[in-house]
């Protein structure tokens, strides 16, 4: 950790930045292939180019993600609080809500049923439910490999058969991996951040300075 | 023979006490049937008023607090307490929401209708709570007379606006007579709802006149928070919460989640859930139970005279809380109040603080303002402040009115959204702008929580609207007169963006402002 420029949000940072090989945040989000679902976070994408880079690709690499699981970050649009979500699939969780609601982190039934900011940045904990003191986004991952993908992709195999969405859409019955850096711990904010210098790029709710992304104070 | 409001066995109701079982033999005697529920419905209304009176004074003093100017690995030892007091607050502030829909719930299911919510908040403060006789602390304003009646007013975090609260949550005696007019506990109060309930003439059946499904659901609450929690202490921000572990994270570090203290515990209620719907007099004892319990606690002498008000013994009652914050302050140990004697009052606990090293910290509001003593041109702010409380009101009575398949989605829509995407951050900019003439000038602009009329329900969203309007108007008005780098130019800009949260936000052709409720009224 570097013990400079201590006081100021999120001072001091660790050093050196641990994210250099990753693509920066995608402050926007890119085109998203037709007809795929939007979702919360990263490695919940349900599809081949469905993530915050889209169609366009991971800067770096110039290539989209290959399959479901593997994304960057979510496609929802963003909001920072609970209830602002505008569809299925797109609530963050863990600052407010119940533990049901909690326990299954970006799997929300509508619109105004999820809870809380997209992305799930790697801080966030549940603050109720069985999954209280504990990571947001390995929930969520959990969540999307048992519960929602099989579902997801007996819907989308339907579309595909029925030509809705292109042949050569992968569907794979196991996710893809996460990306590397981010594999066991989802988005960090020091990364959304972009090594704490755009702390506007996520904002939080809540006034604990606890949620992990800034929030009020 | 059960000892008096010992938790027996699985029957998770408190057995009466011997003042209780006098006071239910005293009304078989005297009273009949419709005496008895005549008398109970009025004081379930009450009971709702009560807690409805707590809610503004809590409010208004979280918000004065700054819990986050510094966080992480620069969490000081004086911010740390403000960020504390402030969780601990909002925390009991979560509960009396809870107490209230509880109450509401009985009295629903007892009477078919929800009671009365809409313009029951008392206004203007400083107020005493419905047929209150305050016997604790009796507040600076009293001198050492313990009874002298007392107001309790809308003011920042002080160890003065402690001493109130400790009045609204003091203990109840053991030997206490059940009260529901000159009470001098909410105990005493809620024991005489315990003994009506009680008596022979009240039946399960009387507690089936409003469906269980139609009254606010359990689904619709949760003890904790992102705002209850608060750190124990400096935490590194940057470590992921467990069980993710970053490979360049020190392993040995405290992160905000490993720092994070709960204040309100999931087992804090009697009966199955913390928000019971109600159609039997066994669950509506447990709803009394729960409500008595958070707020005073069990601290009976054969309960071990313990602060907590849980089976887990995790989660402290309001009483304790709030005695707990104030022994934390310089001035704890010259209190003049006198103190129950159970739970044992805690000695002096450090870090302490006095009132120079909480000034930074503690947004200088004015005591209990009001919206006519504010500068003209800020007024149609806190007309539109005003209305969006009352509006939340009108909202909690109407989601007995909307269809259960429905009610999720409202209660998140509607009573959500309004508490914390727009009520919270309403105030929060609010608070940002120092008065500069009038009554108040030099103070910050705070809530009033008065009792603005916004007609009746059916059209009660078009009156806000109006309001909103009004307050937008205000707000450019007195933007289009300041130069552009004036400190009021940002929160008057968020100020006229969260009133368009309340009244007409939409995306993508969806709504996404609080609900009309008219049409739920209209159905007759």
């Amino acid at each position: 950790m570097s013990d400079t420029d201590t006081g100021q949000p999120g001072q001091p940072v660790p050093s050196p930045y641990p994210y250099e090989a990753a693509p920066p945040f995608p402050t926007s989000i890119g085109t998203q292939p037709a007809g795929m679902p939007q979702h919360a976070c990263m490695g919940l994408n349900g599809c081949q180019g469905s993530d915050r880079f889209g169609l366009e690709g991971n800067p770096i690499t110039g290539k989209t993600n290959d399959c479901a699981g593997q994304g960057y970050c979510s496609t929802a649009v963003d909001h920072t609080c609970h209830v602002q979500n505008s569809c299925k699939g797109q609530g963050g969780c863990g600052l407010y809500g119940t533990g049901e609601e909690m326990n299954r982190p970006g799997a929300n039934a509508c619109r105004a049923l999820g809870s809380c900011a997209t992305p799930i940045n790697a801080e966030r904990f549940s603050t109720n439910g069985p999954n209280r003191g504990k990571s947001v986004w390995c929930r969520a991952r959990e969540v999307f490999e048992k519960d929602v993908w099989p579902t997801l992709r007996a819907d989308l195999a339907k579309k595909q058969a029925a030509g809705e969405i292109p042949a050569s859409q992968p569907l794979p019955a196991s996710l893809g991996s996460v990306p590397a850096l981010f594999e066991n711990t989802g988005p960090s904010y020091l990364w959304i951040s972009d090594d704490n210098q755009d702390r506007g790029n996520m904002t939080a709710c809540g006034s604990s300075g606890l949620s992990g992304a800034g929030g009020c104070s | 023979m059960a000892k008096p409001h010992a938790k027996s066995g699985s029957n998770p109701i408190s057995v009466l006490t011997p003042a209780e079982i006098l006071r239910v033999e005293w009304l078989e005697l005297t009273s009949n049937r419709e005496q008895v529920l005549s008398w109970l419905k009025q004081d379930l209304q009450t009971a709702v008023e009560i807690e409805l009176a707590t809610i503004p004074i809590y409010l208004y003093t979280y918000y004065s607090l700054v819990r986050n100017n510094t966080s992480g690995e620069n969490l000081d030892a004086v911010q740390q307490f403000v960020n504390k007091a402030g969780g601990m607050i909002m925390s009991v502030a979560v509960e009396e929401m809870l107490h209230m829909s509880l109450s509401a719930n009985i009295y629903f299911a007892l009477c078919g209708t929800a009671p009365q919510i809409y313009k029951k908040s008392p206004g203007p403060y400083p107020t005493g709570l419905p047929y209150h006789s305050p016997e604790g602390p009796p507040g600076p304003e009293a001198g050492s007379h313990r009874s002298s009646p007392v107001s309790i007013p809308l003011a920042r975090f002080s160890y003065e606006q402690l001493w109130h609260f400790l009045q609204i949550e003091y203990p109840e005696a053991v030997d206490a007579w059940p009260e529901d007019r000159n009470w001098n506990t909410i105990g005493q109060f809620y024991s005489n709802i315990r003994c009506l309930i009680s008596t022979q003439f009240v039946t399960d059946a009387d507690f089936q006149n409003g469906a269980k499904a139609s009254q606010i659901q359990s689904y619709n609450y949760s003890p904790n928070n992102v705002d209850t929690v608060y750190p124990s202490a400096p935490f590194n921000a940057w470590i992921p919460a467990p069980p993710a572990n970053a490979s360049w994270a020190p392993a040995n570090g405290l992160s905000g989640a490993r720092s994070a203290v709960y204040p309100d515990a999931p087992d804090s209620h009697a009966g199955p859930v913390e928000l019971l719907s109600v159609d039997s007099k066994n669950a509506a004892l447990e709803a009394i139970d729960t409500i008595s319990d958070q707020g005073e606690g069990y601290a009976r002498p054969w309960q071990g005279e313990e602060p907590t008000d849980d089976p887990s013994k995790r989660e402290d009652s309001h009483y304790y809380k709030f005695l707990s914050l104030q022994a934390q302050l310089v001035q704890y140990p010259q209190h003049r109040e006198k103190l129950a004697a159970a739970p044992v009052p805690p000695g002096q606990i450090p870090p302490v603080f006095g009132p120079d090293a909480l000034s930074g910290l503690v947004v200088d509001f004015p005591n209990s303002p009001r919206t006519a003593y504010y500068p003209v041109e800020l007024q149609p702010l806190s007309d539109f402040c005003n209305g969006l409380f009352q509006y939340m009101l009108i909202m909690t009575e109407t989601v007995y009115r909307v269809p259960p398949a429905g009610q999720k989605l409202f209660f998140n829509v509607g009573l959500h959204r309004s508490m914390i995407w727009v009520l919270d951050k309403y105030l929060r900019n609010m608070r940002e702008m120092q008065i500069r003439s009038g009554l108040y000038q030099g103070r910050y602009f705070a809530p009033t929580f008065e009792c603005v009329d916004l007609g009746p329900p059916e059209t009660s969203f078009s009156a806000l609207a109006t309001l909103g309007e009004t307050a937008v108007a205000a707000a450019n008005n007195i933007i289009d007169n300041l130069p552009g780098d004036d400190p009021w130019v940002s929160p008057l800009g968020n100020l006229i963006y969260y009133i368009g949260v309340a009244t007409t936000k939409t995306v993508d052709g969806h709504s996404m402002h609080l609900p009309d409720v008219g049409p739920y009224w209209k159905q007759g």
